[in-house]
């Protein structure tokens, strides 16, 4: 029933950081990795001083402690692959209790607990429908993880933040400017009690980025003038409508093709790309002019491809593609110039100087050899739980809302066809909410693929 | 303990500082004074602060203190030190915080720097309870009480019929307003200042011959009362994009079609009054559909009068400094002889609501004097809007004898007479001053900013003219 291209998203991620692995590393270069680079030697400038920027520490395992229990929400792929992740990630964890809009949904996920890790819901820890998060917040857990469409992320952090809960929230964590302030808000909260949360963008836990982070924070390509970032990959999946569904079963069945729920795949999953680019310069974009259209996507409401010109806070540019299109170009990665440099994610973490000579290079076999845990989906999990138990609380949703913020930027520039700026769009009233939103039947009118320039 | 404050002392027990759910009280010198970890801050300002008093207690009568002007905004800030509120107030998103308090906050956090913004401009009733102040939308329509409401009997049925070029009392239909209009000659006037008049701005130069033709003039300022009953009518709900608004307003057909001011944050009147005292706080478009309405309402042509008819009128046939007797500098607080005397306010104060008279706001028209043309206020109390935009080299541009003059290139609006905090040096008849539009909108936080109201400017008004009909002459 459900059609997958030939290469799945997540398989697709993988298999990319595979293929960078066997880059070249550049004769002279072995000297060069990671952080002993050589930079004071070499006189590079530090962007920022060493202990003045984030970096967390990336166990193979969080440090044992007191028990942690989490519940899930939105026990689709990303909710039982997250699930996974988190049970992966140390010891003294479980998970207690799930909630879906599907009841089919909820049981598939504990099989799975049952069958991979003998854990069992009881039929009570299982709850269905839209308020299903709530029930499952309120079932003593420690941890929420978060891992519905997208539309739904900031109701549901709000209210863990209320019932002070930890949080892993897949991202976006919004979809429009309403969720965006929810989000805020929320995270101002969480940073106020101590919570910690962790946002599923997993490339801050990526040890190849966050070695590549420290070269940039020390200088390597000199102080960062713009970069370009990228998804550009085949057709995702989606599903028929089959009969009995509602309108509703049938579009979170099929949540990647609709704006509403998922913010449109520049904000659903090119959002990774363009938060490497705010996290790595620490810049926000003050407006953004970009285009997009509908080519070949089967289902929904949304666009199938991007292409956005920021301008950040300090004038620079970054540039954002991102395409859903069978049998094209594709890229996913991020590419940042700087004064003396330049750092690319393609093909391997590499740094070159101006010649083109490669400088640097992440050493995927080393950390290989030296590591037995890998999987960024599962080393962020490692990490929020080491923050929880260690009483050092980690608050990323404040910094993943800029990029998310600048991604909804991106798509209603494409939409409008109009300039949109920061300013206007963090404070708008813009809400991707339908009217009537339930789980049953709902007015489809409002649901088409916006025509630039038209108002529409 | 805090010196002699009683009335302070009152209000700050009636506000959230005290009278709140925590039980926790906030104390004088917790917002009054820096934080106590600045501390070189917090003791150099305790003891200047402390020295002030000392004097104040020992020279002067804290009843004769003007304690509603110290609590005006203006006045606040020197006496509230922005990082005293934000020393406790760290989470500006507590828990049950609304959208609109998130969206605000947002917008302070990312601009409080760059715009200097305050926690009081919004939360000037946190320390100090002030029943006429709100912070929120207001709501309902202010002098629309039951009683009015009920009496339409007292509603005037039709406008003024104008049959002659002579003063009126306008009667807007549908509403119990009216209010007076005078018949101004048309003449040959000197517009701008001699090169020899004290406190001369280059603006004002040269001085030139302007003509313009006969016009009518409201007496006074554009009262509450007539502003809300403009408001009562054409209040928008919600936030309509500008430019669908301004589309819809050139198009408008009948009064029931023009799209008037959204509700305002908190009492524009700034809880000094209404009735027939100055609409203050709207923004130029504002006045400029006020006009609008005013015009479909009496089938007259009302506008925003022209730069050269507001100074004509203002001088009201003088070519003085003012038109009344007296010089800027006996006037003015600035000069070199304010170090040897106290300035003059001797008949200024029968004729201007200024720096020295103002009590820090604006008063009614019965406080003052007329001019020479019959008309109240035209120096003083609220800044009033022209319709020209404003260009310092506006005089320098002309040669000859000009008329009616009207400059339509610019950024900003010409404003003239000067306002309630004026020094007399800025209340001369040729005093030229503009709108500060960024400036003024600085606080608010909404996207895109409001076109109905300013934020942070209070003495800005405006008055119409009527343009007679030919078939007067």
């Amino acid at each position: 029933m459900k059609k997958e291209n030939n290469l799945t998203r997540r398989s697709f991620l993988k298999t990319s950081a595979v293929a960078g692995a066997v880059g070249v590393i550049g004769a002279g270069s072995a000297g060069l990795l990671t952080s002993c680079s050589g930079n004071e030697k070499s006189g590079n400038n530090p962007l920022k001083e060493p202990g003045t920027y984030y970096i967390p520490e990336l166990p193979d395992l969080a440090a044992d402690g007191k028990e942690l229990k989490a519940g899930v929400v939105g026990c689709g792929g990303r909710g039982s692959g997250a699930a996974i992740n988190f049970l992966n990630a140390a010891n003294g964890v479980t998970i207690v209790a799930l909630g879906d809009v599907f009841q089919d949904r909820v049981d598939s996920l504990a099989d799975k607990l049952k069958t991979e890790k003998n854990i069992d819901i009881p039929a009570e820890k299982r709850f269905v429908g839209l308020d299903a998060y709530k029930q499952v917040i309120d079932s003593e857990i420690d941890i929420l993880i978060d891992c519905t469409p997208p539309y739904f992320r900031a109701e549901h952090f709000k209210y863990a933040v209320e019932k002070n809960k930890h949080a892993f929230l897949e991202k976006p964590i919004c979809v429009d400017a309403v969720g965006y302030r929810t989000i805020v808000a929320a995270a101002k909260q969480a940073q106020a009690k101590n919570l910690s949360v962790v946002t599923g963008t997993q490339r801050h836990h990526q040890r190849s980025y966050v070695e590549s982070y420290k070269q940039i924070m020390n200088g390597a390509i000199g102080e960062i003038t713009g970069g370009t970032v990228y998804w550009n990959q085949s057709m995702l999946w989606y599903r028929d409508r089959q009969p009995g569904w509602s309108d509703f079963e049938f579009m979170v069945r099929d949540w990647v093709n609709w704006k509403w729920l998922s913010g449109d795949h520049i904000v659903e999953q090119h959002v990774h790309n363009i938060d490497v680019f705010t996290w790595f310069s620490g810049l926000k974009p003050v407006s953004a002019v970009g285009f997009g259209s509908r080519q070949r996507r089967v289902t929904g409401d949304q666009y199938d491809n991007f292409s956005i010109d920021f301008t950040m806070e300090n004038g620079i540019h970054l540039h954002s593609m991102c395409r859903q299109i069978d049998g094209c170009a594709n890229n996913v990665s991020e590419f940042i110039q700087g004064t003396k440099g330049s750092w690319t994610s393609n093909g391997g973490h590499v740094i070159k100087d101006l010649a083109g000579n490669v400088i640097w290079q992440y050493d995927e076999e080393a950390e290989k050899a030296n590591f037995k845990q890998t999987d960024p989906y599962t080393l962020e999990h490692v990490n929020l739980i080491n923050c929880i138990r260690g009483n050092k609380p980690i608050e990323q949703a404040s910094e993943t809302a800029v990029s998310n913020m600048a991604a909804i930027m991106g798509r209603e520039s494409s939409y409008t066809g109009q300039q949109t700026t920061w300013d206007a769009m963090t404070a708008s009233q813009l809400s991707y909410t339908p009217a009537d939103l339930n789980i049953g039947q709902m007015d489809m009118s409002g649901f088409n693929v916006p025509v630039p320039g038209s108002g529409k | 303990m805090c010196h002699v404050h009683p009335h302070a002392e009152e209000s700050w027990r009636l506000s959230t500082h005290v009278n709140n759910g925590s039980g926790v009280m906030v104390n004088c010198v917790d917002c009054h004074l820096p934080p106590k970890d600045n501390t070189w801050e917090h003791y150099s300002a305790k003891v200047v602060l402390g020295a002030r008093d000392l004097w104040g207690y020992l020279t002067k009568d804290s009843t004769d203190f003007d304690w509603d002007s110290k609590s005006e905004l203006e006045h606040a800030v020197k006496y509230i030190p922005n990082e005293s509120c934000v020393k406790c107030h760290q989470n500006l998103f507590p828990e049950g915080v609304t959208d609109d308090a998130v969206t605000a906050h947002l917008y302070y956090e990312e601009n409080a720097e760059k715009l200097d913004l305050q926690c009081i401009s919004c939360h000037l009733d946190a320390g100090h309870y002030n029943p006429d102040y709100a912070h929120g939308q207001m709501t309902g329509i202010p002098g629309m009480s039951a009683s009015y409401d009920v009496d339409s009997s007292l509603f005037y049925k039709e406008a003024t019929p104008v049959n002659a070029f002579t003063d009126y009392r306008e009667q807007i239909p549908g509403t119990a307003v009216s209010f007076q209009m005078r018949a101004i000659e048309g003449g040959t006037f000197k517009m701008g200042s001699p090169e020899k008049e004290p406190f001369r701005n280059d603006d004002e130069s040269p001085r030139h011959e302007v003509s313009l033709d006969p016009f009518f003039m409201a007496e006074v300022e554009t009262t509450w009362d007539q502003y809300w009953a403009f408001y009562a009518e054409t209040m928008s709900e919600g936030r309509t994009p500008p430019e669908v608004v301004y589309q819809n307003n050139i198009q408008a057909m009948g009064v029931d079609a023009i799209s008037g001011p959204t509700s305002p944050f908190g009492y524009p009147d700034q809880g000094w009054g209404q009735g027939d005292r100055p609409a203050i706080t709207m923004t130029h478009y504002a006045a400029e559909t006020f006009c609008q309405w005013l015009s479909e309402k009496t089938g007259k042509k009302y506008r925003l009068p022209t730069e050269a008819e507001w100074e004509y009128a203002a001088r009201g046939g003088t070519e003085t400094a003012y038109f009344f007797p007296g010089s800027p500098k006996a006037f003015s607080d600035h000069g070199f002889m304010r170090n040897v005397f106290k300035p003059v306010t001797d008949s200024i104060s029968a004729y201007v609501i200024y720096s020295k008279n103002s009590h820090s706001r604006t008063q009614p028209p019965s406080s003052v004097l007329p001019n020479p043309f019959g008309l109240k206020n035209m120096l003083g109390n609220v800044m009033e809007y022209c319709a020209d935009k404003y260009d310092p080299q506006a005089y320098a541009n002309r040669s000859g004898e000009t008329h009616n003059p009207l400059v339509t290139e610019g950024d900003e609006w010409v404003v003239r007479g000067g306002l309630y905090s004026s020094d007399a040096s800025d209340v001369r008849s040729a005093a030229r001053s503009h709108t500060r539009h960024d400036d003024w909108l600085r606080t608010d936080p909404q996207q895109p900013k409001s076109i109905w109201w300013y934020s942070d400017i209070k003495g800005i008004g405006f008055r119409v003219v009527c343009e007679p009909d030919s078939t007067l002459f």
